[in-house]
């Protein structure tokens, strides 16, 4: 079942004559392009707490978005209302950015054909309710009995089945249906007076059965217990700066704030990104080449198609150091004289689309992990985080240590609590001294935030040592 | 498109609960706001989008198992659906004992406080895109070396919502935000930085003028460039009023029933306790006219009153809903769903004179990051900021960190700005902290 179709289009009776009819309304001769994104969305969540299933939470969000843009100007309405007189009053406030022009006629083609990188059914009902709280229920217990010091478990178990179907002025049709699930634990330890928290999960665009099947629930149970029962150990951080040797996987967060953000097409059209100008030229060691791709099948990252009917693409944006390419969307490729790299992204159809990362990561190098531990004679290492941020315009980006350890003598020894990494992006690249060649993609929990939409994203790298950065400890 | 009218909604709402099998309690929440936000960059315009959201949300209990559902689509059809998947989740989920929906003192259509929070307007869209124009023209002359920008923006939102529940809890609220903000970018040949500034009210004609606002945003950005590292120290930092606010809200989410219950916060046990110096009181004002936190009753209609958070340093009270309460054996402090006007009451200082009066510190206007800690109190943000020495700001300040543990930072406050920012639920000026731990070059 499509739920565009049968949900949407049928049930209200939108025909393509009448979409393209509306289409022609948002558009005109001194207006580029004009799309319509309709969206129909079903989320649910399972939550477990004080060993009980909690709650429970389903939602249904839907509506249509029409957008008209000229230049660099964009006109946009949206509802969730379907009925003829909506679809026109909408084209009508998009189009009212250019007041003047007359009616083009739009065409619409067949249903674009493309790739598909997952299945199209819906998790949420891949498996009945009851097979859910049961996953939850042994997740709970299985944890309980694994270590004395739990105070507090809280599990959460979410699904989303999203449909889109995007047309716009240019006669394209394109439909794509996307799963996502999503499963995380906390656990809280108490040992005498402190307490301390263990975080991890994972998920992807498949249905639950990948995560109930093979113990994979179970792993990221074990993964959060051992980080809490790390966390409890850990001594206060010394602050000033460091050699730091980021692990494989999620810290690739680094990636995504200390360059991904500065390369999306739109600072770099309006030149505010720091790394404005710098195409061609060298803004990270060679020991650097930074992907973004959108076609791994599977992953939370990945899109078929972007919110724009662009195929996702691998899109290099560092080769062996020299800046490549940026990430572009529709409107900003067109004013900067290139083409969509599939990267043009929104939240729902209530938001105006705009150039956002897949998934970013770094390809692996030539050493050994354990060599790059060893190179460091005092330092810390840092193997997980729990989140970023980015100044694009100075570069300077943070991101936050969830577990750490300092390195003496090339040996990992005392874990260090929570701590803030600071550094500048153009700058810190450049001190990346050793890449691993040990690449690893995060598990798949990962959100990114621009302009106050959310869309899922995925990070991953190598090992990779940074000869100096700033580091948040308390201690001198 | 076209609007929906709430009394109409309320209507088929009450004749579709009708139908509901009195085992069953319920909360309905409805919410619908429309609006406008309008962006102009480099002298034209940008962006027009024109917003209209509705959601509907359902709460259902049935022998202490609850669920819940949502849509957007708010036809009679669709709302039946949503009551019957609420109805299905509740029995897959588990009975607990503090389930419920409120005993007490919810909003009925007779005992509801009329806030002075809802100021609708009919603004022209080029009267719009005009105060856009001048609020950037503003920060363009302001100095040359303003020679970009992300933009002014300007949104209206007139926000409706309702709530019903089976005991009778029955309420009506209204609120208007307007907001004009600025982006601007600086260089000068060494360094490119970007700062902001925004206004934001209730009411339209209390909003600051385009022109304040856009040579805000310039001067604080022009104040930026230049910024250089300094070396590692632990000293005095003085927070910006936005920062301030920023180290509140954490400790509002330590306080919060859910962290509490959840044993998740570095709070637990604290009542009574001093966690601030003596002369630190924090108020909750539910009513105060054009707050921007003001509510008349909570996320599950419990009316709002004023009440002590801090007295002298010690702690009043957590912040409570229903079920939180019943958790911990208390009652509900009408906090589900949010906390209200917060207000610091002491004796303020003029903030130039705490910064003349500091031989040496930091001034932080800016902090990044997730480095905050509820459950152990571990604090640890990027930060920018300007060095203070000798009762001078001397040069702004990068790449640095700020790093100590909430606990001791509450009782390390020792001053308190005249500097009021009351454009977030949380009303206060510049903090002073003692002894925070600055990480930068070694």
């Amino acid at each position: 079942m499509n739920q565009i179709t049968d949900l949407i289009l049928r049930p209200y009776n939108l025909t393509d004559q009448k979409i393209e009819k509306a289409l022609s309304i948002a558009c005109s001769n001194k207006i580029d392009f004009a799309d319509i994104y309709f969206e129909y969305t079903k989320t649910e969540s399972w939550m477990l707490e004080d060993g009980i299933i909690k709650s429970g939470n389903s939602s249904i969000d839907s509506g249509f978005g029409i957008r008209s843009v000229s230049g660099d100007k964009s006109g946009f309405a949206y509802s969730s209302q379907y009925d003829l007189k909506d679809l026109t009053k909408a084209a009508e406030m998009s189009r009212s950015i250019i007041n003047h022009g007359q009616e083009k006629s739009v065409k619409l083609g067949e249903s674009k054909k493309f790739k598909k990188l997952y299945d199209s059914a819906s998790p949420l009902d891949s498996v009945n309710d009851n097979e859910k709280v049961d996953f939850l229920k042994s997740i709970d217990a299985y944890i309980k009995q694994k270590d004395s010091k739990i105070d507090q478990v809280i599990l959460n178990l979410s699904g989303v089945h999203e449909s889109i179907l995007v047309m716009n002025s240019d006669g394209i049709k394109a439909i794509d249906e996307r799963p996502l699930v999503r499963f995380s634990v906390a656990v809280i330890l108490k040992d005498k007076e402190r307490r301390e928290q263990g975080f991890s999960g994972g998920g992807g665009r498949y249905m639950y059965d990948e995560i109930f099947k093979n113990k994979t629930g179970y792993k990221f149970a074990d993964e959060a217990l051992r980080q809490a029962n790390i966390n409890l150990n850990a001594i206060d951080c010394k602050a000033g700066t460091a050699t730091v040797v980021l692990g494989p996987g999620w810290p690739g967060v680094l990636l995504h704030e200390a360059i991904g953000h500065g390369l999306e097409g739109d600072f770099n059209r309006k030149k505010t990104s720091a790394y404005t100008g710098l195409l061609g030229k060298k803004v990270a060691s060679s020991e650097c080449t930074v992907i973004d791709d959108g076609t791994i099948a599977k992953r939370r990252g990945s899109l078929s198609i972007d919110d724009e009917g662009c195929e996702t693409q691998r899109t290099v944006l560092i080769e062996n150091g020299i800046l490549k390419g940026y990430m572009q969307d529709k409107l900003n490729s067109r004013l900067m004289k290139t083409s969509s790299t599939g990267n043009g992204r929104r939240e729902s159809y209530g938001c105006l689309p705009m150039p956002r990362m897949t998934n970013t990561f770094m390809l692996p190098g030539k050493h050994n992990p354990n060599e790059i531990i060893e190179s460091v004679k005092k330092g810390i290492y840092a193997a997980n985080f729990s989140g970023g941020q980015v100044d694009i315009t100075n570069g300077q980006f943070v991101f936050t240590a969830s577990e750490a350890y300092n390195i003496r003598d090339g040996k990992i020894v005392d874990p260090v609590k929570d701590m803030t990494l600071i550094g500048n992006g153009p700058e810190i690249l450049k001190k990346v001294s050793m890449v691993g060649n040990d690449l690893k993609l995060d598990e798949g929990v990962g959100t990114c935030g621009k302009d106050g939409q959310t869309v899922p994203v995925g990070v991953g790298q190598p090992t990779l040592k940074i000869d100096e950065i700033t580091v948040g400890g308390t201690q001198l | 498109m076209f609007p929906l009218e709430l009394n109409k909604i309320k209507e088929n709402l009450l004749n579709l609960s009708k139908k509901i099998h009195k085992k069953y309690s319920y909360q309905f929440s409805i919410r619908l706001t429309e609006g406008v936000t309008v962006t102009s960059r480099c002298g034209s315009i940008e962006s027009i989008e024109h917003h209209q959201d509705n959601t509907l949300g359902v709460q259902i209990l049935c022998e202490n198992r609850q669920g819940f559902a949502g849509t957007n689509n708010l036809s009679n059809e669709s709302i039946d659906k949503t009551i019957e998947k609420a109805k299905n989740i509740a029995t897959n989920t588990q009975p607990d004992i503090c389930n419920g929906l409120p005993d007490s003192n919810f909003v009925t259509s007779d005992n509801m406080p009329q806030l002075d929070i809802h100021h609708p307007s009919n603004l022209d869209i080029k009267e719009i895109i005009d105060m856009t124009h001048a609020c950037e023209k503003n920060a363009f002359d302001y100095d040359k070396r303003i020679n970009n920008s992300e933009g002014s923006s300007f949104s209206y939102a007139n926000n409706n919502s309702l709530i019903l529940n089976s005991k009778g809890a029955h309420g009506m609220k209204q609120t208007t935000n307007f907001t004009l903000s600025c982006i601007v970018v600086a260089e000068d040949g060494k360094s490119k930085e970007r700062d902001y500034e925004y206004s934001t009210t209730r009411d339209f004609k209390k909003l600051e003028s385009p022109k304040k606002v856009g040579s805000q945003a310039a001067h604080k950005t022009i104040s930026r460039l230049g910024a250089r590292t300094i070396k590692t120290r632990v000293c005095p930092v003085l927070f910006s009023p936005e920062m301030s606010a920023s180290i509140f809200n954490d400790f509002l989410s330590a306080i919060k029933g859910a962290a509490i219950y959840k044993r998740a916060s570095f709070l637990l046990d604290q009542i009574d306790q001093h966690i601030f110096p003596d002369f630190i009181n924090i108020t909750e004002e539910p009513h105060l006219p054009d707050g921007m936190g003001s509510s008349p009753y909570d996320a599950e209609g419990v009316l709002t009153k004023n009440k002590d958070i801090v007295r002298n340093g010690k702690l009043k009270t957590y912040l409570l809903d229903t079920y939180s309460a019943k958790k911990l054996n208390s009652t509900s402090t009408s906090n589900k769903g949010l906390v209200t006007n917060i207000v610091i009451d002491t004796e303020e200082e003029k903030t130039t004179n705490i910064i003349s009066s500091m031989p040496d510190g930091i001034y932080i206007t800016e902090m990044m990051g997730s480095g905050v800690n509820i459950i152990t109190g571990d604090y640890s943000r990027g930060a920018f900021g300007y060095l203070i020495k000798d009762g001078e700001i001397k040069h702004p300040v990068t790449e640095i960190t700020v790093a100590s543990n909430l606990k001791d930072m509450f009782k390390n406050i020792i001053g308190l700005g005249s500097d009021i920012d009351r454009r977030s639920n949380i009303n206060i000026g510049s903090v002073l902290i003692n002894n925070i731990t600055i990480g930068g070059a070694s």
